[in-house]
């Protein structure tokens, strides 16, 4: 029973990571129309700034937020010096253009930091007792991050005017336009938090992985199932999704190692398969041309 | 025109070009391998790039599976090198039979996710799933159980040099004749208007799936004759960071054209030898020349040379030629 | 009539998709305050005429003014902003979002948060507030799109088929909204509506194959639907 519990309960921190870094590939795909391969940098930086800020003060949280800072920073200089010039091209070129973007990161992530992967100490070292079984707090405090985060953005996206100018951008790009709103900085501004999110992801995620150059490549293969099996551009469905991914890799993980790492493969094509627009995508399908 | 049509011309060129450098720098060797084999698998990616308008970022599982098919039947089943060939040939077939069906259906941008899905999931496999046959990262060893071949022995790098040719000269043959033929038409115009395709008759699906297998195939070949060469396997081949390598190269030489891909194979490897003297962040090399062919010189080499062509005989004027690409 | 002054003036309009061109020379003149109809058939180049004003294509070589200002090449949004509205012909409403929350969009767009003379035009949309717009009748997607437009009192709105799909009845009453809507801005129509052309139209312009082929203007041949042959 209580490698269940224990199961379940890291299998929500690390829908809670999937989460926030899933962000910006979602929003990409739905707002934007374009497949950043690069969102993962933002991920893998906020990680190894966290790891630098821990190293150089043992202020983890300060990490945080500099990790955040740093991946909607990155986010802000990919989108305006680079994505705004390929909005208009073909899927594919984009698609190819932000892969070189993320190799190019991972180079410099390697430059910076060396190949070597870096441990970074938990900030919070508690263990709590859930129904007789020992959890880290750290992980718990994972799980809360995110729902804030999560609720943060509903509240975003449903309250103030850009928030609902993105829904709106979401279903019809041009429709908004030609009411008269700038969309390219709506763009940039969407950019810039879903990168921010993704660099708190990777802080969050830091203490738990090893922080390595590659590390955002795995994630980047989650990361795009997530978005996939909760429909593009559906804040709700990435939430669902990762809620999902969460246990398959867990709990699946407990009962045969391997699942942990085939599991979410596999839900992705039976998604494909299944319900190609996802849980809670109406406008895209996986079949047919590309816009 | 009849004549030009019967001699490959540009396949003996290629050939000749091989031979000439070989006995220019004969230490160079290694490298004229790495680059026959390489430009066959960028060919094949060129299938799916250039030809059908897919981009894939899993060719690296395609290239391993050709190589652990090798791989495996020199390790347990027999000595047979060309055996083992076309033991990969056939597994790649068996392969895109399965899973092209499936995929080409898909939507371009998923086509690219799924197939650096399957990379990864190749990754797990040769590295956990099989590991008693694979031996995992440590990578599988074979070379004291490939047996002599008759006419010549492949085992010597020297005679393998002159079978990767000939099967070069082989493969280029079949591209020319597949870009001429009705089949490389109907792919350019399944690429560039898939619904006019399908709407006088053509089944569309069918030919995206035909693509696919060559495209499979050609890596597996790839695949196969590198675990020759090598004498040795392990996962690193298939790993998702190596996706974009042969997807440069094939921009390098320039996408859809026979000969794009050698050029390109040429130019990335040459490239890659040259950096790696001086340069040992191969990624953010790799990133930044792939943006910079992509923004700067998206025709690749191949496009050059027929820019400059056309410049030379004066049939175009090649300034009025650039203002339009810029439209 | 002496009063009107000229709001927009295309002047040799050349327009293409790679190297099809699907828009020669065409000028085009429309005064404040007049009701314009362009006809023609399909695949004649309305939409794209359209479109290339409201700044979504970029023409190979032309002129187009507002007011005497030249507006080509500016981003959409902007012309927009200067009161240029364009209504697209597939009715697309927002549809996840709730009547008010399009209106507040296009308030948010014009800094024009004044809708009561909108609402007295579409007094339906009052009860349709709260409403997904996704859920509104096809009648009801185009009171509301108009309704978008008129935020922030534009100039000029263009909208392409507005009355297409639509229910007999409900063509009847957009014509007289259409009337009403003439007394404050200037409006610019695709339609294949002919009554309705003939009932209201100030000056109708003809397009065949990607060029204009005639501009009627007398009153007398829009009566008697002197343009029915170019449909």
């Amino acid at each position: 029973m209580g490698i269940w519990i224990t199961a379940v309960v890291y299998g929500l921190s690390m829908s809670g990571i999937l989460f926030l870094v899933s962000l910006a590939l979602s929003i990409g795909y739905g707002l934007m129309r374009i497949v950043n391969m690069e969102s993962m940098l933002y991920y893998s930086f906020g990680a190894y700034i966290t790891y630098t800020i821990v190293s150089l003060t043992g202020n983890f949280f300060l990490g945080a937020l500099c990790a955040i800072l740093v991946g909607g920073g990155l986010g802000f200089l990919v989108e305006t010096l680079l994505l705004r010039k390929v909005y208009h091209r073909e899927m594919m070129f984009t698609m190819v253009v932000t892969y070189g973007v993320f190799m190019i990161g991972i180079g410099i992530i390697q430059y910076i930091w060396g190949l070597e992967p870096k441990p970074v100490a938990s900030p919070v070292s508690a263990i709590v007792n859930i129904l007789g079984v020992k959890i880290p707090l750290y992980r718990i405090l994972i799980i809360f991050i995110a729902i804030a985060a999560y609720f943060l953005i509903q509240l975003l996206m449903n309250r103030t005017i850009t928030g609902k100018a993105i829904r709106a951008g979401i279903e019809n790009r041009e429709n908004v336009e030609a009411l008269g709103i700038n969309i390219k900085n709506i763009f940039t501004l969407t950019f810039v938090v879903a990168s921010a999110f993704a660099g708190l992801g990777g802080a969050l995620y830091a203490p738990i992985v090893m922080v390595g150059p590659y590390m955002g490549f795995d994630m980047l293969l989650f990361a795009f199932i997530t978005v996939i099996l909760g429909g593009l551009g559906s804040i709700k469905g990435t939430m669902v999704a990762a809620l999902i991914l969460g246990q398959v890799i867990n709990v699946g993980g407990t009962i045969w190692g391997p699942l942990s790492f085939v599991g979410p493969f596999v839900v992705m094509f039976f998604i494909i398969l299944i319900k190609p627009t996802g849980l809670y995508g109406v406008k895209s399908s996986v079949s047919g041309a590309d816009d | 025109m009849t004549f030009r049509h019967k001699i490959p011309v540009g396949p003996l060129f290629i050939l000749l070009f091989l031979l000439l450098f070989r006995i220019a720098f004969p230490n160079k060797m290694t490298f004229l391998i790495e680059i026959s084999i390489f430009s066959i698998y960028v060919m094949g990616n060129n299938i799916l790039m250039g030809y059908l308008g897919y981009t894939s970022f899993g060719q690296p599982f395609y290239l391993s599976c050709g190589a652990y098919s090798a791989a495996i039947y020199l390790a347990y089943l027999g000595g047979n090198i060309f055996m083992a060939i076309i033991m990969a040939i056939a597994v790649s077939l068996v392969l895109s039979l399965i899973l092209g069906p499936a995929l080409m259906r898909l939507k371009g941008s998923y086509f690219t996710l799924i197939n650096a899905a399957l990379c990864a999931i190749g990754v797990f496999i040769f590295e956990r799933l099989l590991i008693d046959l694979t031996h995992g990262n440590d990578g599988l060893w074979y070379r004291s159980n490939m047996r002599e071949t008759p006419f010549i022995d492949i085992r010597f790098p020297s005679n393998f040099f002159i079978f990767v040719m000939l099967l070069l000269l082989a493969v280029h043959y079949l591209y020319l004749k597949m870009d001429r033929s009705a089949l490389g038409s109907v792919f350019l115009a399944v690429k560039s208007n898939p619904r006019k395709m399908k709407s006088i008759g053509y089944d569309v699906f069918r030919i995206r799936c035909l693509g696919y297998s060559l495209s499979v195939m050609m890596s597996a070949l790839a695949g196969a004759l590198f675990a020759v060469n090598f004498g040795f396997v392990n996962p690193d081949m298939g790993a998702n960071t190596r996706a974009i390598e042969v997807l440069l190269a094939t921009l390098i030489g320039g996408i859809g054209s026979v000969y794009g891909p050698f050029l390109g194979a040429l130019g990335f490897i040459g490239m890659k030898d040259f950096v790696s003297i001086w340069f040992s962040r191969w990624e953010l090399f790799v990133g930044i020349i792939t943006l910079l062919v992509l923004f700067k010189f998206n025709r690749g080499i191949w496009g050059g040379l027929v820019d400059l062509k056309s410049f030379m005989s004066g049939k175009i004027n090649r300034t009025k030629n650039l203002s339009e690409q810029e439209k | 009539m002496e009063s009107k002054k000229n709001l927009i003036s295309v002047r040799d309009l050349n327009i293409n998709y790679g190297k099809l061109s699907v828009v020669f020379d065409v000028s085009l003149e429309i005064n404040s305050g007049e009701v314009v109809f362009l006809v023609g058939r399909n695949g004649a180049g309305k939409t794209t005429l359209f479109r290339t004003i409201a700044g979504f294509i970029k023409p190979l070589t032309g002129d187009i003014e507002l007011n005497g200002q030249p507006i080509m090449g500016m981003g959409a949004y902007s012309i927009a902003r200067k009161g240029v509205k364009y209504i697209h012909q597939d009715k697309k409403v927002f549809s996840d979002l709730t009547v008010k929350e399009n209106l507040e969009l296009s308030s948010y767009a014009t800094r024009d948060y004044d809708w009561d003379p909108v609402l007295e035009i579409f007094p339906k949309l009052k009860i349709l507030m709260d409403r997904k717009s996704g859920k509104l009748s096809g009648g009801e997607k185009q009171m509301l799109l108009m309704a978008m437009a008129l935020i922030g009192r534009p100039q000029l709105v263009m909208m392409d088929e507005p009355t297409e799909g639509l229910a007999p009845h409900i063509i009847k009453d957009l014509a007289t909204v259409f009337k009403k809507l003439s007394l404050n801005t200037t409006l610019f129509i695709v339609e294949q509506n002919l009554p309705m052309i003939a009932d209201i139209a100030d000056r109708v312009y003809c397009m065949k194959e990607g060029r204009i082929v005639s501009t009627i203007t007398d009153e007398e041949k829009i009566k008697n639907m002197d343009f029915e042959k170019y449909l």
